[in-house]
This record gives C-alpha cells, sequence and structure tokens, in this order.
C-alpha cells in the first residue's frame, strides 16, 4: 500500500473491498471537528478514522453513524431488536 | 456486538425459517431477486437458501458496482492511469477488473503509477500532497458511493485544489431494475431492495415496482436475519395479495432517505443520457457524469480517452448472471477458467460479485449436495 494513503485504510483487495461492496459499518462518534466537518469515528473492533459528516449534521459524542467510504451516509441508532421482533419496520 | 449478533441468532433464524414454510403456498415455485451484492454475499456466506423451502428460489441481480462496469470503461481508466504525470487512484476490487488488455493491476506493474484508496477523501489527500500531478480518481458505485465523491469535489473546489480530477462511472438503481423488469428473460414474484443504497435515496423510488409492474419490495439489511425476514415479508405480501414497498431495514433507512445527501448528488453530478451496464447494454439515464459547475474537475474532459465499447470475452456470461438468468455454477468457466484468482468476468472479482461470493461459499454446499 502506497505510504500516502490513509493509514486506517482498511481496503483489501484480497478480502474484497468493503467500499465496492456496498458495505456500510455502523461507528460511534468519538471526536467532533466541527470546523472541517469532520468526526473521529470508532467500529465496534475498535479501529478508529476521520468520517465525512456533512450529511448527518449535526452528531453529537457517542452517536452511531453509518459510514460507507469514509462518510456518513445515515444514523445507526434504533434499538434493532425491536426490527426482527416488531411488525417488520415502518414503511 | 450490538447491531450486529441481535441478526445472526440461531434460534431466531429457525423461527423465522419456520414462518418462511407456512407462508409459501405448496406447488408454487417463487423467484425472489436479491438486488444488491451485499445481500448475494450474505445469502452465500451465512447459507441462507438452505434455510428456505425448496420452492423459494433466490436470484441474484445486478447491484454489485464493480460487476456492472463494462471493459470500456476500465480500457478508459487504464488509458488515463498512463498518462505522463497522473497518479490514478482506485478501490481495491477495481484494480483487478479485467480490460480488453489488463488490468490497472497489470497498468501498474507496467509503470503506471495507480493506487489503491479506500475513500475519494484518501485520492484528494494524495492530491494534496502531489500538487505538480494529477490525480484522477476513478469513481464507482451506486448512490451509496456518489454522496461520497461529491462531497470530496466540493471540498476539493472549497478548498481550490486544482489537480484532483473525477472519471465518473457512478450509476443508478431505479433504471436497470425497470430494465430488468421489462426484460422478456425473467419473470420474478418479488424483491429484496438494496439497504444501504436506500440509505440515501430511501424506499419511496421504489414505488413503480408495486405500482407500474405489481411485485412486492422489500428493502432489508445485511446480516442474516434481515434477509430471512425480508424474504418473509414478500410471501406474506404475496400470500396476502398484496404488492407494496416495505422497508425492513427502518434502523438505518428513513422512507424519504438522506434529503441532504440527495441534494449533494443533484449538485455536483447529472444524468448521462445513457450508460453502457456490463451485460445489460445501453441503459438510459442510469450513469451520471459531473454537472457543468465541476467541469473542471472531469477527468474524461481534461484527458483524451478511447471512448470505444468493448465486447464481454466470448466465454464469459456476467451479463446473464447479473441479470439474474443463470445461476453462478452454469456459467461455462465458472470455477474452471474464472476464478478469483483469474477472474475473467467482473462477477468473479468483488467479493459481493454473485460468482465469487458463490465461489468462495456456496460451492461447498453444492458439492456436499452432488455426492
Amino acid at each position: 500500500m502506497p505510504s500516502d494513503v490513509a493509514p486506517d485504510a482498511h481496503c483489501d483487495p484480497r478480502g474484497g473491498c468493503i467500499t465496492c461492496g456496498d458495505v456500510a459499518l455502523p461507528m460511534a462518534v468519538r471526536h467532533i471537528d466541527a470546523e472541517r466537518g469532520l468526526a473521529l469515528c470508532e467500529h465496534e473492533d475498535g479501529r478508529r478514522e476521520s468520517v465525512e459528516i456533512a450529511l448527518v449534521e449535526p452528531v453529537a459524542i457517542g452517536e452511531r453513524l453509518l459510514v460507507h467510504a469514509g462518510t456518513a451516509i445515515g444514523r445507526a441508532n434504533a434499538d434493532a431488536s425491536t426490527a426482527i421482533h416488531g411488525e417488520g419496520g415502518a414503511r | 456486538m450490538r447491531f450486529v449478533e441481535e441478526f445472526r441468532d440461531a434460534a431466531l433464524g429457525r423461527a423465522l425459517a419456520g414462518e418462511i414454510l407456512a407462508a409459501v403456498e405448496p406447488g408454487r415455485h417463487y423467484k425472489l431477486m436479491e438486488v444488491c451484492g451485499g445481500h448475494t454475499h450474505s445469502i452465500y456466506k451465512y447459507g441462507i437458501d438452505d434455510l428456505l423451502p425448496a420452492n423459494v428460489e433466490l436470484v441474484h441481480g445486478p447491484g454489485c458496482p464493480v460487476c456492472v462496469i463494462p471493459m470500456g470503461r476500465v480500457d478508459d481508466g487504464i488509458a488515463i492511469a498512463h498518462q505522463p504525470n497522473v497518479i490514478f487512484t482506485c478501490f481495491g476490487d477495481m484494480m483487478r477488473i479485467p480490460g480488453s488488455d489488463g488490468s490497472l493491476q497489470d497498468a501498474k506493474a507496467a509503470g503506471a503509477d495507480v493506487r489503491m484508496v479506500y475513500s475519494p477523501l484518501d485520492a484528494l489527500r494524495i492530491a494534496k500532497a502531489n500538487p505538480d500531478r494529477d490525480v484522477v480518481f476513478f469513481a464507482i458505485g451506486f448512490e451509496t458511493t456518489a454522496p461520497s465523491t461529491a462531497l470530496t469535489l466540493k471540498r476539493a473546489k472549497a478548498e481550490g485544489v486544482t489537480n484532483f480530477l473525477c472519471m465518473c462511472n457512478h450509476v443508478t438503481i431505479v433504471p436497470p431494475l425497470r430494465a430488468l423488469l421489462d426484460s422478456p428473460d425473467l419473470r420474478l414474484d418479488g424483491f429484496i431492495g438494496p439497504g444501504h443504497v436506500s440509505t440515501v435515496v430511501g424506499a419511496r423510488p421504489f414505488q413503480f415496482i408495486p405500482a407500474d409492474y405489481g411485485k412486492p419490495i422489500v428493502v432489508a439489511g445485511f446480516e442474516p436475519l434481515d434477509v430471512l425476514q425480508a424474504v418473509h415479508m414478500i410471501l406474506r405480501q404475496l400470500a396476502e395479495g398484496r404488492c407494496e414497498v416495505e422497508n425492513q431495514y427502518s434502523r438505518v433507512v428513513p422512507y424519504d432517505g438522506n434529503l441532504r445527501a440527495l441534494e449533494v448528488l443533484a449538485e455536483v453530478f447529472a444524468l448521462r443520457p445513457h450508460f453502457e451496464w456490463r451485460g445489460m447494454g445501453f441503459i438510459s439515464q442510469s450513469g451520471l457524469r459531473l454537472s457543468d459547475a465541476y467541469a473542471d474537475f472531469d477527468a474524461e474532459l481534461r484527458y483524451d480517452v478511447p471512448g470505444v465499447r468493448v465486447a464481454d470475452p466470448k466465454a464469459c456470461q456476467c451479463g446473464e448472471v447479473l441479470k439474474g438468468v443463470i445461476k453462478p455454477w452454469e456459467c461455462k468457466v465458472f470455477g474452471t477458467a474464472c476464478t478469483p484468482e483469474r477472474p475473467i468476468g467482473t462477477c468473479m472479482v468483488s467479493s459481493e460479485g454473485a460468482c465469487a461470493a458463490y465461489y468462495n461459499f456456496g460451492r461447498f454446499a453444492r458439492e456436499r449436495e452432488v455426492v
């Protein structure tokens, strides 16, 4: 990997690329840089990365965002268990 | 792990499988398409199809961003990568997509400066670190990824970065679905809708599927229970004679999508009159280019590219796989001439591609059946 790619990049051609695969990961906001429109977010496994938050602002520390290609495209805050046990989600 | 383990609960999975079995009408064959490659990956990884009754068939759709890139566009990218003074950046899977004369990985081996990035922001970072060179980002993906490219271009414009360029191959999900529904090749009973695309566009754009074609669609998440529940919701609609857009993935998908993301897409991109899809030909208004306001960042305007349509290799049946007409193992070169290590077709490259997903997970189950 070239040295000027972000050290937190985890695009692995051997195991498939999560960015190409339309995969979005829930990550928790740990630090907010409002001036630059970025947040330091943490995945469940402890991996951290800078995330563009322009599409979901304002965000709060501890909030869970859905992150794809370094950009938060939505929130992942609802109680997960209700979706499965409930009526199948809202329309 | 919250938001993940709840959706891999084996007991709940078995219960859902029982409910699915109770919802099917014996003697009727159900053909459901999972639109998104992420679902295909989950189905094979977790053996979801093994939990379904024999008369519920899942077919794979065109929603793998890498798989749908036609060979001619790869050739165009490679032509730009070989220009002097260019640093060419792309996502990992894109490096291995075969063009008519090798892949971007081969171009890199031949001396082109091709670099893998995780996000367009990484490419912009490279541009800022190399102000004397042009840094071209090969943008691919559906509406899930397009906002990231759009925000990066807005950032480049705001910061006055003039050596950052984009070769735009972003596509939209609705036109290929309409093309599939108009195709006489395929008889589908319902759709598992793409979860992460819908985070951006919402569930609303899929209303045409029940309204114009009388088929149900359920937008779904990517964990095994998400997919099983979506299958159950579709079967329940069919049993009750309903056809609607339902949202199983409401924990992240708002019905109207992310309005701010849609505004950014409308500002930075414009629809192309038509765009070629691997194996599916040209589809009207299905691809994005940079809008006139961002023309200075358009790599296709800065560099001459061949722009030639290149036919897929004769042996490759990615088109039929992408349309759900054949299963991966029915392709003539599957697992023999075409493997993830030496792919001929795009579907074998990305882990979300139906062929790669089946090669990595599904074929073992099939081998057991054969024995």
